[in-house]
């Protein structure tokens, strides 16, 4: 999937450039860096949120599914939200059997909490099929196990429709467990890409080797 | 006090003619106008609060502005265009209950619009961008953010009814208080009052506080279903 050259500027101040970019078809590939390097500009502009810089820019793919960093839990029941992103009450069933939502589907949503909103959030975009996902952090607020169940979901998502994952994390063995390829971001540039495994072990980048230490790895 | 309220339940019970007839008046100026103004301001908000384009923040400014305009001015205007040396005095609609509910949509319509400006200002941007992430269209996103502003539009209607059913300032200028005609409670409180009549300016008073009490107690029960 090509990504054609872009730039995202606030109030005169470009906040990502990023280059012409491939990104391999049916594969996770993970987006990682600090706080503002830009994961989030990126995803929207992906997701067709906000508009890049450039007028006639075309995205790579129209059929996105996006999972915002601070999903909206609309004034519904649980299962209605999921309803909302796909038509079929079996799929719905399934997703919340997966991410242990079952007991909450008649609770409004409204009523959950961080982490199970975050769930709804994820089974609610994963009722649809999309040729491309991006994913902005989407277990920030969720416990160990339900991170856990979640990334299966992703995994067995990807495999099933075979799309292609946007998956943006500040968690480095999150990255290391679900994506084939990263991305790192630094103030707003694409510094460096590979293999998940390749990039983690050796950084050709000074900011990205500082990044990984810095992180543990 | 006391002889007003005993004044008010006697009016109530004797279902005195004229009584009702100023209370139908009410009853449809102050609905009809605030239904209207409901119907205007309710998309208007939206637009204002759930999008952005060239020329909305002129549009806020202008909207604040008219949400604070005094009810005899908006009074004053209608009367000159409709009056007879006004553009409009062809219509003859000056001293009817139909130029009272133009003039109070003129006047509320802002209020509705600037509070769902407000309460889709604070949902709209991660409603759209939660459904836009979904794949859902503009319609579907318009219908969502009408569904989940169901409280707020409620609230604006609270605010839209009172603002109707307590005016004085237009109805009178534009109605002209005509007993059997265009006599509102507003008004003829005013009538009485300035006849001496106090004590039953006070019962016509303690009438519409009731009414109002009703109609909001009544709104604020479904406020409180749609909010759980």
């Amino acid at each position: 999937m090509r990504i054609d050259a872009f730039s995202r500027t606030y109030e005169g101040r470009c906040v990502l450039r990023v280059p012409d970019l491939d990104l391999a078809d049916g594969a996770v590939t993970a987006v990682i860096g600090a706080n503002g390097s830009g994961k989030t500009t990126l995803a929207r502009v992906l997701a067709g949120v906000e508009p890049p810089d450039r007028r006639g820019w075309r995205r790579p793919e129209q059929d996105v599914g996006y999972l915002p960093q601070k999903p909206y839990a609309f004034r519904m029941s649980t299962e209605k939200n999921l309803l909302l992103g796909g038509k079929d009450p079996a799929r719905a069933a399934q997703l919340m059997e997966a991410l242990d939502l079952r007991a909450l589907a008649r609770q409004s949503a409204r009523r959950l909490s961080g982490g199970e909103t975050a769930k709804m959030a994820l089974a609610r975009l994963l009722m649809r099929d999309f040729k491309l996902l991006i994913l902005d952090e989407p277990t920030a607020s969720m416990d160990r196990d339900a991170a856990l169940a979640a990334e299966d979901l992703i995994r067995v998502c990807r495999d099933r429709t075979g799309c292609t994952v946007l998956l943006i994390t500040h968690s480095l063995r999150q990255a290391r467990r679900v994506s084939d390829r990263i991305l790192f971001l630094h103030k707003g540039k694409l510094l460096e890409q590979g293999p998940t495994e390749e990039l983690l072990r050796s950084p050709a980048q000074p900011e990205t080797k500082s990044f990984l230490d810095f992180c543990g790895v | 006090m006391s002889s007003s309220i005993q004044k008010a339940i006697e009016l109530i019970l004797s279902a005195d003619r004229e009584l009702l007839n100023i209370l139908s008046t009410t009853a449809r100026l102050s609905l009809t106008s605030s239904v209207i103004a409901l119907l205007l301001g309710v998309p208007l908000g939206l637009l204002l609060g759930g999008c952005r384009f060239r020329g909305r923040g002129i549009l806020l400014v202008l909207n604040r502005t008219l949400m604070g305009m005094p009810p005899v001015v908006c009074g004053l205007l209608f009367y000159l265009l409709f009056s007879g040396v006004g553009p409009f005095r062809h219509m003859r609609l000056l001293f009817t209950v139909e130029l009272m509910i133009l003039a109070q949509v003129v006047l509320i319509t802002p209020i509705v619009t600037g509070n769902m400006e407000t309460a889709a200002a604070g949902i709209a941007p991660a409603l759209r961008e939660t459904a836009l992430g979904l794949g859902l269209g503009r319609g579907r996103r318009l219908l969502l953010l009408i569904r989940e502003c169901a409280y707020p539009i409620l609230t604006a209607y609270l605010l839209a009814f009172a603002r109707a059913i307590a005016e004085v300032g237009a109805v009178a200028m534009v109605g002209g208080a005509i007993a059997w005609k265009t006599n509102v409670m507003t008004t003829a409180i005013m009538q009485y009052t300035n006849r001496g009549n106090f004590s039953l300016g006070i019962a016509l008073g303690l009438i519409l506080m009731l009414l109002s009490l009703i109609v909001n107690a009544a709104l604020s029960l479904l406020q409180r279903r749609l909010g759980t």
